[in-house]
């Protein structure tokens, strides 16, 4: 896989590796300084302002797990909102019937949405384009229609709530579970980012842009779509454990069809192949139904137009176009199709 | 029990077939793959329901009404919303098609909400027996409705220089507009076709739905069923995919469970992508990227 960053087919990120230590600098220094206003920011704002900032961080989790599979492996699968189920569903039951504390009950989440990630990633090695789609939409209203008919264990249509959300004894608020799910974005954040840097995250972006190409080089397509695909099921599993704590129930209308064009809003919108366009994607697009809540069917007016003017003039998304301003901000996997 | 299952299973399989191949039609023309298809259905139903309840016309004019609107919807959408990115790749089609699709439910919901809004039958009176079963006057109608485009689309596509030359123009775009045929004024009419099917089958289904601007979504699935099913592309596929998806739906619900018809489109689809991907009457090809 060495060969594929020295080779003259990626130019771009062998040049963005070696970024001057000047900017890396920077970089740490405007990184360091978001973490510490994260870290004040529930001292500034009340409970309901809080709350939707824990929605928010839950929705930068789907849509950096969603990026990772339709942005970075190229691949049109609606696979998030069955991934966000599948780990809001094993985090709730393991704590409703086996009684295990959140934490332990979120790390089974987390890993069953990696397990399903996986499962799901094989069909996606002999469907493609448009029929990926159509798959991936119909395991999704699968998952749900188990949800609602598996009633011994899934409690039904109507979802059940879950115990109290404790760490370490402690009963969780909104502002403490603000605190656990920071740190996990965080770090889920950053392993994902690493991961993208990684020959795993070249590979994805190799058969991104031609399969044939990047298996030509050796890289093992099959493996390297399984990964990407469980490894959006572990980012999103983990959002759907944290969705569950946020919430306190999990019931299966959370997970439809509406679920997945929101997912695929945040990141159309925040741009492809962008972690940081996920991110704000998910701030973006969380808030705005806060505003626009009276009004029923405007939130989907307001999406539609704003992913109609990203396809038309924004392929980048606001990634891209934050991107363009600032420097400092850009990635170093950039989408490599036409200019960056 | 047996017949009877086998005909309702026709008739609700008319009207998915009748919306797969208003999506066949636009794939085969234009290689777009149309995720708001399920909204100009929605849109057909949603625009007999404003022209009667609101703008207090006949049920024919209202009909008339809506399929004009949903041709003047389908050939706008067309011309503002993809032609200018023809040669993006399909992703980007297919991810318009998703956005045009929220924006169509959202415009619906912002008029009428939560609302469900019911349709009269077009076609009332005493319901027919046919050995044993029973037959609904609005049941024989879709059955009647989609038996006759359906012939009328052969025979067009067969026999008629018109149906060769779109047969051309999507087989071979750039040799079609080589030998001087119109190929992006036939996209754009195909895409108006397109859009008057959804809305037909749309309007024909409301009555014994009901109407909502969610109602779509559903169609859409089976339809993409029926398509898959049948084998995508294929307008023979369409309809024996849509029909048979019909008649399996009600054979499930009324040996195994009620509880599975829901999801019959569903393991349908999943079963043939892995199993057969080319479908019943698809060519040996396999998928295209």
């Amino acid at each position: 896989m060495r060969e594929l960053t020295s080779s003259p087919a990626l130019p771009r990120v062998a040049r963005n590796l070696a970024a001057p230590s000047r900017e890396r600098a920077l970089r740490r220094t405007a990184l360091a300084a978001t973490l510490v206003v994260l870290c004040v920011l529930p001292f500034f704002v009340n409970d309901y302002v809080q709350f939707v900032i824990n929605t928010m961080i839950v929705y930068c989790l789907v849509a950096v797990g969603f990026n990772v599979v339709i942005g970075y492996l190229g691949q049109l699968a609606f696979v998030s909102a069955g991934f966000f189920g599948v780990g809001a569903y094993a985090t709730g039951l393991s704590m409703a019937h086996l009684g295990l504390p959140f934490p332990l009950a979120a790390v089974i989440g987390t890993l069953a949405g990696g397990l399903v990630g996986g499962l799901v990633g094989l069909p996606a090695l002999r469907v493609r384009g448009h029929y990926l789609a159509i798959i991936s939409l119909a395991v999704g209203e699968i998952l749900r229609w188990v949800y609602v008919h598996a009633e011994a264990v899934t409690f039904g249509a109507g979802g059940f709530t879950l115990p109290d959300v404790r760490l370490g004894g402690q009963l969780l608020g909104d502002k403490g579970k603000y605190y656990v799910f920071l740190a996990a974005a965080v770090a889920a954040i950053a392993a994902t980012s690493l991961l993208l840097r990684s020959r795993f995250g070249r590979a994805f972006v190799a058969v991104r842009n031609n399969e044939p190409a990047a298996a030509s080089l050796g890289i093992r397509v099959k493996r390297v779509k399984v990964i990407a695909f469980a490894w959006s099921g572990l980012v999103i599993g983990l959002a759907g454990a944290l969705y569950a704590a946020l919430n306190g129930r999990v019931s299966p209308d959370s997970f439809g069809l509406a679920q997945v064009l929101l997912h695929f809003a945040i990141v159309m919108i925040g741009g492809l192949g962008s972690l940081l366009g996920s991110v704000l994607g998910a701030v973006l697009l969380t808030g705005a139904p806060e505003l626009l809540r009276n009004f029923p069917g405007l939130e989907e007016i307001v999406f539609s137009l704003m992913l109609i003017g990203v396809l038309f003039f924004m392929p980048k998304g606001l990634g891209g176009l934050v991107a363009r301003t600032v420097p400092l901000a850009r990635e170093r996997l950039f989408r490599s199709n036409g200019d960056a | 029990m047996l017949v009877q299952l086998l005909v309702s299973g026709i008739a609700v399989g008319s009207v998915y077939a009748l919306v797969a191949l208003g999506m066949t039609i636009l794939y085969r023309s234009t290689t777009v793959v149309n995720f708001c298809h399920g909204e100009f259905f929605m849109l057909g139903a949603f625009g007999v329901v404003v022209a009667q309840q609101l703008l207090g016309w006949s049920y024919g004019v209202s009909i008339v009404f809506a399929l004009v609107l949903l041709l003047a919807v389908g050939v706008l959408t067309e011309r503002v919303l993809i032609r200018p990115l023809r040669n993006a790749p399909f992703v980007t089609l297919a991810m318009m098609t998703v956005a045009l699709s929220y924006l169509l439910k959202g415009v619906s919901r912002f008029f009428y909400g939560r609302e469900v809004v019911p349709l009269p039958p077009l076609l009332a009176g005493e319901p027919i027996e046919l050995g044993g079963a029973v037959l609904f006057a609005q049941d024989a109608l879709i059955v009647g409705f989609t038996a006759v485009v359906v012939a009328g689309f052969f025979v067009f596509f067969q026999r008629t220089q018109l149906g060769k030359v779109i047969q051309a123009a999507s087989q071979a775009p750039r040799g079609a507009s080589l030998v001087g045929i119109n190929v992006p004024l036939l996209r754009n009419a195909m895409w108006g076709v397109g859009a008057v099917m959804g809305a037909a089958a749309g309007i024909l289904i409301a009555p014994n739905t009901l109407v909502y601007p969610d109602m779509g979504g559903h169609m859409l699935i089976r339809a993409f069923a029926a398509m898959c099913l049948g084998g995508f592309g294929s307008f023979p596929g369409a309809v024996l995919g849509g029909v048979t998806l019909g008649v399996l739906e009600n054979l499930v619900g009324g040996f195994v469970s009620s509880a599975l018809v829901e999801i019959t489109a569903y393991l349908v689809i999943v079963a043939v992508l892995v199993l057969r991907p080319q479908g019943i009457l698809g060519e040996g090809r396999s998928v295209r990227a």
